[in-house]
This record gives structure tokens, sequence and C-alpha cells, in this order.
């Protein structure tokens, strides 16, 4: 660890004042934007606008809807890729073909998935297909509140395999010794799970909730290139709220919406912040 | 006797194991190889299977198209030859990608750097609001980002999409936490040889990150390459700067004769990336403290 050198100037300077002047001053700027009423005068009026925002209709849906999606897709992420990762690590060296089949659809586009999606979920598709050989009724994916549905597959579709990734590089860092004196005392392969697995995971396993929760939390792409600007009631966003007061140049409502957002994401920070793991690392 | 039981436990385990992997690989590389296929359709039989859509006659289904009836390429050579907008678009794509990856190499490597190796007054402050905005949605600092790019003159140009990119927290994130994982031996090593902070960042550091670079720069290929919310506000007026991805929507209305040739070869480029970068994604995010 370098202490008291000039040149730490040179590395730090470049790459802070971008994040001041395009992240850290837009966010500043914003709590101000909320406080005020945004005429010529720019009063303060407090918390006039969060008052405002939070009576409105369209803010709470979009809340609502952001909340309600997020709390579909992050179990289903949580708990498909921990089972993957833990189905990958029998595997050993043998897994990897697999994981990086898991892991692309996390670099490939979602948009250009689009088109494809809309054939698999149409009303005549392969999905209703496998739902009427089922014995089932049609569904009318895209058409009702059922678009939850594809919106939601295709964003776990595409952001499953990153947790795995991160849940398998946690249990490959799991020392072999441990299960085989765990084997040799007769300690079946629940046994081992639970005494082993678990608990050396648990750390891992919240980072991997809390950071697919709030991306979750901010799910919009795959929901417009779904649903578009103005998408159905039952998928009109948090982000749809803001983009669309946005474009009604309504500057105050759209800081505000996004500070009650913010406020939210933060919960879930200080839980992840208050943890040790993540802090200060003076270990060197 | 444990022994040959727990053998044929973890031989069955395996089995299972290997056959879920092989459907759920199977279903996730799916919606990417019909692409593929339906892009090699001719634009005739593509257009009359994309018709069939949106009928809501109970006793029809879609057919499943497997095979076409001869394969072509003339949704490419429509798209590229006569569709300069798409070609326009693509470029756009590419020119926005290359110049955030150019600048995420110069700004973050070295911030994560100063971040991990040096111990300064305000370093926990940084990193704490690195975090912070890693977190938060684009959203949130959308209008007052506005504003300052008001401010410096660069509405809807194509810096406005570019600069804010190139310092994207959650890279700076990525960069950190695996740098902070270097062994202090190896730093100190470099120093005993008579080398300073410039030095070891370039012959200690640099090449040791190397695994994390590649992930980074994969990553955030992906991150670019799909990009959509800044583009809409930040080129609002300027539909023809556009990068590709936002416009698959439109187009997938307006061209049906050629959408899959156009979203193949926009994951193209994407598929190359990763499959060269793979190793280095998994290393990278193996080596980084992820806890």
């Amino acid at each position: 660890m370098f202490a008291k050198k000039r040149s730490l100037w040179l590395f730090l300077l470049p790459g802070l004042m971008g994040l001041m002047v395009f992240h850290l001053v837009p966010f500043i700027g914003g709590i101000y934007f909320s406080l005020t009423d945004g005429t010529v005068h720019n009063r303060l009026v407090w918390f006039e606008n969060y008052r405002r925002v939070w009576g409105n209709a369209a803010f709470r849906q979009g809340l609502g809807n952001s909340l309600e999606l997020s709390l579909l897709s992050t179990p289903l992420i949580f708990l498909f890729s921990f089972v993957l990762a833990l189905m990958l690590k029998t595997l050993r060296e043998r897994s990897l073909p697999y994981r990086n089949i898991l892991l692309m659809p996390y670099l490939v586009p979602s948009s250009a998935l689009l088109i494809i999606w809309m054939v698999l979920f149409d009303y005549g598709g392969i999905v209703n297909r496998l739902v009427v050989a089922l014995g089932l009724e049609r569904v009318m994916w895209l058409e009702s509140g059922a678009l939850r549905v594809p919106i939601i597959l295709l964003y776990v579709w595409k952001n499953m395999g990153f947790s795995v990734v991160i849940f398998s590089a946690a249990l490959q860092s799991l020392p072999d010794e441990y299960y085989e004196f765990a084997m040799l005392e007769g300690a079946g392969p629940v046994r081992q799970a639970r005494s082993i697995t678990l608990p050396l995971i648990l750390p891992t396993a919240f980072l991997v909730f809390v950071l697919a929760w709030v991306n979750a939390f901010k799910i919009f792409k795959e929901v417009y290139f779904i649903g578009g600007a103005y998408p159905r009631d039952e998928v009109y966003t948090l982000q749809h709220f803001m983009n669309n007061r946005f474009t009604k140049l309504e500057y105050q409502d759209v800081t505000t919406a996004a500070y009650s957002f913010a406020l939210i994401v933060l919960v879930f920070f200080a839980l992840l912040y208050a943890r040790k793991g993540v802090r200060g690392h003076d270990r060197y | 006797m444990t022994g040959t039981k727990g053998l044929r436990q973890r031989r069955t385990g395996r089995a299972i194991s290997t056959l879920l992997l092989v459907i759920i690989c199977g279903l996730t590389l799916l919606p990417i190889v019909l692409t593929f296929l339906y892009s090699f359709f001719p634009m005739s039989e593509m257009k009359a299977f994309l018709d069939t859509r949106n009928s809501y006659d109970q006793g029809r289904f879609m057919n499943i198209l497997l095979a076409p009836a001869t394969v072509s390429l003339r949704q490419y050579y429509d798209l590229l030859i006569d569709k300069p907008i798409y070609l326009q678009l693509f470029m756009n794509s590419v020119k926005y990608t290359l110049a955030i990856l150019a600048g995420q190499v110069l700004f973050i490597p070295t911030l994560a750097y100063a971040l991990s190796r040096f111990r300064f007054r305000g370093r926990e402050t940084i990193f704490f609001l690195v975090l912070m905005l890693m977190l938060l949605p684009f959203q949130v600092t959308m209008a007052p980002s506005v504003l300052t790019m008001r401010t410096l003159g660069l509405m809807n140009t194509a810096w406005a999409v570019i600069l804010p990119m190139m310092f994207a927290p959650f890279y700076i994130f990525l960069m950190r936490q695996f740098m902070v994982g270097i062994p202090p031996e190896m730093i100190e090593a470099g120093l005993m040889d008579g080398a300073d902070t410039v030095r070891s960042f370039f012959h200690v550091v640099l090449p040791l990150s190397k695994p994390i670079l590649g992930a980074a720069v994969a990553l955030s290929f992906a991150d670019a390459w799909n990009m959509v919310e800044q583009p809409l506000i930040y080129l609002a007026s300027t539909q023809n700067r556009m990068p590709l991805s936002v416009m698959f929507n439109t187009l997938s209305s307006s061209e049906q004769g050629v959408i899959f040739a156009s979203a193949a070869l926009y994951i193209m480029p994407a598929l190359l990336i990763y499959s060269y970068f793979q190793e280095d994604i998994l290393l990278g995010i193996q080596l980084s403290d992820m806890k």
C-alpha cells in the first residue's frame, strides 16, 4: 500500500473528475431539484414535490409494478442460479462448456432477441402449443397482464448466467478436503450441503441476492422492448413514469420520483454495506 | 462400504446434473439458434410466417419453421445493400461502443489502482460513493445530467452518450475488487527492484489484472451494445444518431422481411467478443473479491 505519494493524483484525478462531473454532480444536483419549485425563482419548497408525486396514481402504479417485477424475477434468478451452480460443481472440470453457455445470454443484446420472443409467445406460438399440450387453455401472453411472463423470462434468461458464475466461483473456492472428511464421517449429501456448503456460501449468496434485486428493480429495457414507451398498466414501471414525465419537461416530478426510488435502492445498499466484506479492505 | 455407496451416489448425482444441464443449456441457446436459423429463410417466406402472428383463431397455430424452402442470404443482402439506414444505425452502435471502451481503458484501471493500492484520506468515501452510484438506475440522475450536458453543450451529440459511460461506477468497482486482492508481496518485490508507483502499475498490477481487464471489456461491451436508456434521452431529437439497440422495436414492425438477419447481425459481434473473452470473465470473477 502506497502512502503519501504524489503520483496518487496522476492515477486518481482523471477518473475522479469524470466520475464527479457525469455522476456525482448530477446526483447532488438532483437533490436540490427535488426540493425546489422549478420556476425561474427556484424557490425552496421542501417536500411539496414529494407530496405531489407520491399522491400521483401513475407514480404509485409504476412503483408497485417495479417492485412486483423485481420480487418475481429475483427469487427465480437466485434459486435457479444456486441450483445450477451446485449441479455444475458435481461435474467439476467437465462443467466448463455448460457454464459458458449459461453465461452467453448476458453478453447477447436483448434488443435483438425481441423479435424471436414475440414469435415464441404469440397467441399461436410455440409456448402456447406447450400450454395446450399440457391440457390448459391458451394464454394471451402479449395482450394481457400475462405480458409480465415473457418480460420476466427475457430478463431472467439474460441475467441468470452472471449469478451462476458468481455462485460457481464461490463454490469452487470451498476446499475439497471438507467434503472428503465429511464423507469419511458418513455425512450424506444433504448433511454436507447444510453443514458445509450453506454456511460458507452465505456471504456470496447475500451479494448475489442484493445485486439481483437492485438490478431487477431497475428493469426497464426488457419492458421497453416488448411493451414500448407506453405499455399496458400491468407493466408500466417507475422508469416509464420518469421517462414520460421527462419528455413532458416536468423535471421536478422526474427527480422527485427518482429520489424516492433512490431511497428504496439505498436501503438495499445499506444492507450490503453494513456487512464487513465489501467495506474497507485493510487486510493489506 | 461408505466408499462405494458414496461413489454410486456421486455417479447418479452427476448423471442427473448432466441431463438437467443439457436441457437447460438447450433452452438457453434456443432463442439465439432460432434467430440465426430464421435469418437464412427467404424474405417472402419469413414475411408470410410473421404475418400469421396475432391471429386469435382457436383452431390454428403458427407453423413451427425449422428448415427454409431454400437457404437464402437474401435477407442479409437486402439489409446490407438496399437499406443504408440499417448500416448507419449499426455503425452508430460500433462508434459509441468503441469510444466508451477506449475511455474506460484509459480512466478506470488507473482510478481502481489509486483506490486499491494507495492509502490517502477520503479513499473510503470515494469508494462508498462509487458503490452507491453503481446501484442507482440511470433515471435517478437523468434530469440533472441533461442540465449538465446542456451546460457543456453536449446535448444531442454522441458525447452525451459516451462520456458518462466512460466512468461507469460498476467497472470501477469490479477492477478495484480485483486489484485489492493482488498479494502485496508481488508489488513489494517490484519496489525492491527500484520500481516506482507508475512502473509498478504498468509492470506488476496491469499484467496481473489481465483477466479482470478482459472481463470488464466484455461486460462493458455488452452494456454499451445493448444500451437503451441513455440514447433515448440524450439523443431524443436526432433519430439517425441512435444506436441500433434502440431501434429494434420500430424495425420489428416495419421491416419484417429482414428482421431476423438484422437481429443475427447484431448478435454476432457480441458472440465473437464473448468467445474471445469467456475465460477471462470466469477467471476474473473467480479471483475478485465478490462477497
